[in-house]
């Protein structure tokens, strides 16, 4: 978030796009309704009638995947209408005039043709949000998880420097992160482009300054990325270190993921549990859990924060990194001797940009939002207030693609996937809480009833959900949040493992897959198949 | 009743809000958690999975010791120094005979950060590469 979640209070607009947050980021959703309760106008685009739309003052009910059209159409409006923030345009912006060329064909009348949202809302969310004395932009995976992720992003980012609604209190671009450090994931370097803090690994100071660190010389490419390592796996890839991903149930194309996992010739995996990952390995380590070890955590608002450990691990449970530090020390790696956390987040700081100011016992405090630059640094809550990363904020030309499946006679329905309030991610965690499984013991498909009508489905019926990619048996629920054609299903449950169904396309810059998207096909059982099971 | 329970303040481990919470353990296991009226990010609330869903860390499920598949393809229980033998001596092999890009680092979104941090690690001082990333792209 370039906005810290105290922000999310301030705006007298916001505009939610793609993100579920009421059951995703429950605690967020409480902030932004304090600044409801305050008077805010709420504008939400999502394919799905969501509880957050039930709150909005205008909601967007667009067809999955054409978040472009929708945003592109409201850019147009406000260049049309001369709702632009000039003084913002002239001095934070770059490349204003080519921008102004491209947008001028996406009238919102175009935008309707493609989203299925009435120009006059289109037309009514972009004045708003450009009117706003604090307009802020709140986005999670249903404007990522898609083959123009990066697109979708972009053009938020161009609303947000057409309106100079960034880099003040209750404004930005907010993506909410899905897991509790997902951040920190990404910030300590575990990206095949990337060194701790962002260094790109394509710079030869950054390349030399870590094969000094580290005591050999780093290759000066790129690597490649998940999607196409499991592309690669038993062609040019044969050994994965797998620490805490349920790969199989949580990756798209799932019976492509299972081939993937098995034609390697080592698989070494890390788990709290023997999850469907950790059956098909040669080794699994046993890792402590939350609440069973010290680290850190870095939030969705860049929050540096310390974890504790409150009880024993269980078993012979040790924490990840000692594990991996362990492994290197029997293949005989020198200078993994490393005893405690506060070693390994401390060697990370001192060789990161972003977190070079804090320690171990400053992130104790949770004061710090990266970057932190230098020692005595406050922390940067806010992104963006002077200048961007690159100086001038650029405008992107896009241009709007189907998704990667569009509908036909043979699937003739979209589905869509994503969370639910009561349950979280593949489920290893909440299926194993006895409550949870009173609010959500199953998954059912989520369909618009007029469509059960018209499709002859009775509510509770298990049908079987096809894709060019697989088959599964689903119970289907009648739901009004699911518009006519456009079915709904959480990713949480591996006896109704969406994923099989999933993987239609991927993002060609971050290959992060279309799970937002992809066409399937319902059929009624034959009385054989469910009696026989 | 009312043996003492013990407060430790940490942070939630579901989603990326960050919500500070303290954990209330009582003869080291978890029996409630509440939400911090000083957390940051949640001052003072919290949702249903955060304050309800920890009975996974004691479930009997939890992986308790190494595992390593035996020569009947079955994974059996090992010691630390067998399993830890064997996952480095399966990376040695595939880096001899298929270079050293043969072989990837899949980190967290779930655990701390310092083991992305060692994750990474392992993969640049190891082999030299980048063949590392995380599951945000999942």
């Amino acid at each position: 978030m370039s906005n810290p979640l105290s922000d999310m209070e301030l705006p007298d607009v916001a505009f939610c796009i793609g993100t579920n947050m009421t059951e995703a980021h429950p605690v967020a959703a409480t902030r932004l309704k304090k600044a409801l309760a305050r008077g805010s106008k709420l504008i939400v685009a999502d394919p799905r009638r969501i509880h957050l739309a039930t709150l909005a003052d205008l909601y967007l009910p667009l067809r999955v995947g054409t978040d472009v059209a929708l945003l592109q159409g409201m850019a147009h409006v406000i260049v049309r209408d001369g709702l632009m923030n000039d003084h913002f345009v002239a001095t934070r912006t770059q490349h204003l005039e080519t921008y102004l060329e491209h947008i001028a064909k996406f009238t919102p009348e175009w935008a309707e043709s493609i989203c299925e949202v009435p120009a006059a809302d289109i037309a009514k969310a972009a004045r708003w949000y450009a009117e706003a004395n604090q307009g802020a932009i709140y986005y999670t995976l249903g404007i990522t998880e898609h083959i123009c992720g990066v697109d979708n992003v972009q053009c938020l980012c161009n609303l947000a420097l057409l309106t100079g609604q960034i880099g003040r209190p209750g404004t930005g671009l907010n993506p909410m992160r899905g897991q509790n450090n997902i951040q920190g994931a990404g910030d300590s370097g575990a990206i095949p482009d990337q060194y701790p803090g962002f260094q790109a690994v394509v710079d030869p100071d950054y390349r030399r300054k870590f094969s000094k660190a580290y005591g050999r010389e780093m290759d000066a490419a790129k690597g490649i990325t998940k999607v196409t390592a499991m592309e690669e796996a038993g062609r040019d890839i044969f050994a994965m270190l797998i620490d805490g991903e349920n790969s199989v149930v949580s990756d798209p194309n799932q019976q492509h993921t299972r081939e993937a996992i098995e034609s390697l010739e080592h698989l070494v995996v890390i788990d709290i549990f023997l999850s469907e990952t950790a059956e098909m390995a040669d080794v699994v380590f046993p890792a402590t859990a939350w609440a069973e070890t010290d680290g850190t955590f870095t939030n969705t608002e860049r929050r540096i924060q310390r974890v504790r450990q409150a009880v024993t691990p269980a078993g012979e449970a040790r924490p990840d990194w000692w594990i991996i530090s362990r492994i290197a020390q029997h293949m005989g790696l020198q200078n993994f001797d490393f005893n405690h956390p506060r070693e390994v987040f401390n060697e990370m700081c001192s060789l990161s940009t972003t977190y070079a100011g804090v320690d171990w016992d400053l992130a104790a405090t949770g004061r710090y939002h990266w970057p932190v630059p230098y020692r005595g640094h406050p922390g940067t809550p806010r992104l963006h207030e002077d200048s961007f990363p690159i100086g001038r904020g650029k405008f992107s030309l896009i241009e709007y693609r189907d998704p990667a499946e569009t509908v036909d006679e043979t699937y003739p329905i979209w589905l869509t996937t994503g969370r639910r309030l009561a349950t979280y991610h593949t489920n290893t965690q909440t299926g194993r809480a006895g409550g949870m499984d009173y609010l959500a013991a199953e998954e059912a498909l989520e369909v618009n009833p007029r469509d059960l009508e018209a499709w002859d489905l009775q509510d509770g019926e298990t049908v079987w959900l096809s894709s060019r990619r697989g088959r599964i048996a689903i119970k289907v629920a009648g739901s009004k949040r699911s518009p006519m054609g456009t079915v709904f299903s959480s990713f949480s449950f591996s006896d109704t493992p969406i994923n099989t169904l999933t993987g239609s396309g991927y993002d060609p810059v971050t290959h992060t897959a279309e799970l937002k998207v992809c066409t399937v096909r319902i059929d009624k059982m034959a009385v054989a198949d469910t009696v026989g099971g | 009743m009312t043996a003492a329970f013990e407060k430790t303040r940490t942070i939630c481990g579901y989603c990326g809000v960050g919500c500070t919470v303290d954990v209330l353990t009582r003869d080291n296991r978890i029996i409630g958690i509440q939400p911090a009226m000083d957390g940051p990010a949640n001052e003072g609330a919290l949702c249903v999975k955060g304050q309800f869903a920890y009975d996974y860390v004691h479930h009997p499920d939890r992986l308790r010791h190494p595992m390593v598949r035996n020569a009947d393809g079955v994974l059996e229980r090992a010691t630390w120094k067998q399993a830890l033998r064997k996952a480095a001596a399966g990376f040695l092999q595939s880096a001899e005979r298929h270079g050293r890009h043969a072989v990837y680092g899949i980190a967290s979104g779930r655990t701390p950060t310092e083991a992305d941090y060692m994750m990474q690690r392992f993969m640049r001082a190891g082999f030299g590469t980048h063949f590392i990333d995380n599951c945000s792209r999942a």
